[in-house]
């Protein structure tokens, strides 16, 4: 995998937001972090990520909501996004979302890479 | 003779980074089991378990109801549960409340531990920034076990060793750099 891709990961839990970080740093990604979908369109356009994490539920707009407008956005737009839950409907929540993948919680190490991997690897 | 039977680590806010640092020093061949208490959130188990498994060649789990204990071994707390030290050295898990906001809570199993291990117990409490693990500390000593701290001059949140090092007859004060010699060499040649 090329090193230096930046990766958002939009996510309340911070152990979750501690190990992604730790690992994706490990594999040679830039990381940035929120626990917030505040603002989510200028969060995302002031890191201007290669690939997004983004958690079901967040404490301000729901990650569909996120998901949604980022989708919306012409500058945006191209930016894979994927979608976190433990839910079980979590293939109709990515879906109506406008999600590109997803990832359910639980997840391993190996799953957390492919994914990042999958959507970096491209250019 | 072996003078120790169980390593229990105590950590919460700050305490990831000290396992990183340790756990790849820790000899492969330990003669006893090492057990780890964090307070976590649900969601990130698996990647946990994955993370501290990349770091040593011993075997890391996380803990399963019943489940014997063996040595050369780490265990990892489930979220969401206590974990108790049986007689019969199995580990079992409590759902009930949480204790000092946390659940697992470091105490319920350095107390339960103190019980089933006595004297032949070493407990370890990092960085963090509530009280809990202090009561368990207290309880490991009256039960003749050993008890250390992360220096909590150094530590990323200093709280919960500083009151440990002010409240708890404390053994050994530890730099992160430390610990790995230090539980190495309790394990019997």
């Amino acid at each position: 995998m090329k090193k230096g891709k930046k990766i958002f990961i939009f996510d309340d839990n911070e152990e979750l937001l501690e190990l992604c970080t730790i690992i994706l740093e490990d594999l040679g990604c830039e990381i940035k972090t929120s626990a917030t979908s505040n603002n989510i369109e200028k969060q995302v356009k002031e890191y201007e990520p290669d690939i997004i994490f983004m958690d079901n539920w967040l404490p301000d707009i729901s990650g569909i909501e996120a998901t949604k407008k980022l989708k919306a956005n012409n500058r945006l737009q191209h930016i894979p996004v994927i979608y976190f839950s433990a839910n079980n409907n979590i293939s109709a929540l990515a879906k109506e979302a406008g999600a590109d993948d997803y990832l359910s919680k639980p997840f391993n190490i190996s799953a957390l890479e492919d994914m990042v991997k999958k959507y970096t690897d491209t250019e | 003779m072996k003078n120790c039977d169980a390593f229990i680590i105590g950590g919460s806010a700050g305490s990831l980074d000290v396992l990183l640092k340790v756990l790849p020093s820790i000899n492969s061949a330990i003669s006893f089991p090492i057990i780890i208490v964090l307070h976590r959130k649900p969601g990130a188990d698996q990647l946990l378990t994955d993370l501290l498994s990349s770091k040593t060649k011993l075997l890391v789990k996380e803990i399963e109801e019943k489940e014997k204990i063996n040595d050369a071994s780490i265990y990892i707390a489930p979220s969401d549960y206590h974990l108790l030290i049986e007689n019969n050295q199995t580990f079992s898990l409590d759902n009930s409340e949480k204790i000092n906001y946390s659940r697992p809570s470091i105490d319920v199993t350095f107390q339960s531990a103190a019980e089933v291990y006595t004297d032949k117990l070493v407990c370890l409490l990092l960085s963090g920034s509530n009280d809990d693990g202090i009561e368990g500390l207290k309880k490991v000593k009256e039960n003749g076990g050993k008890v250390i701290i992360q220096n909590p001059r150094s530590a990323v949140v200093s709280y919960m060793p500083a009151q440990a090092e002010l409240k708890v007859n404390i053994d050994a004060i530890l730099e992160i750099e430390e610990m790995a010699d230090y539980i190495n060499q309790l394990s019997e040649s």
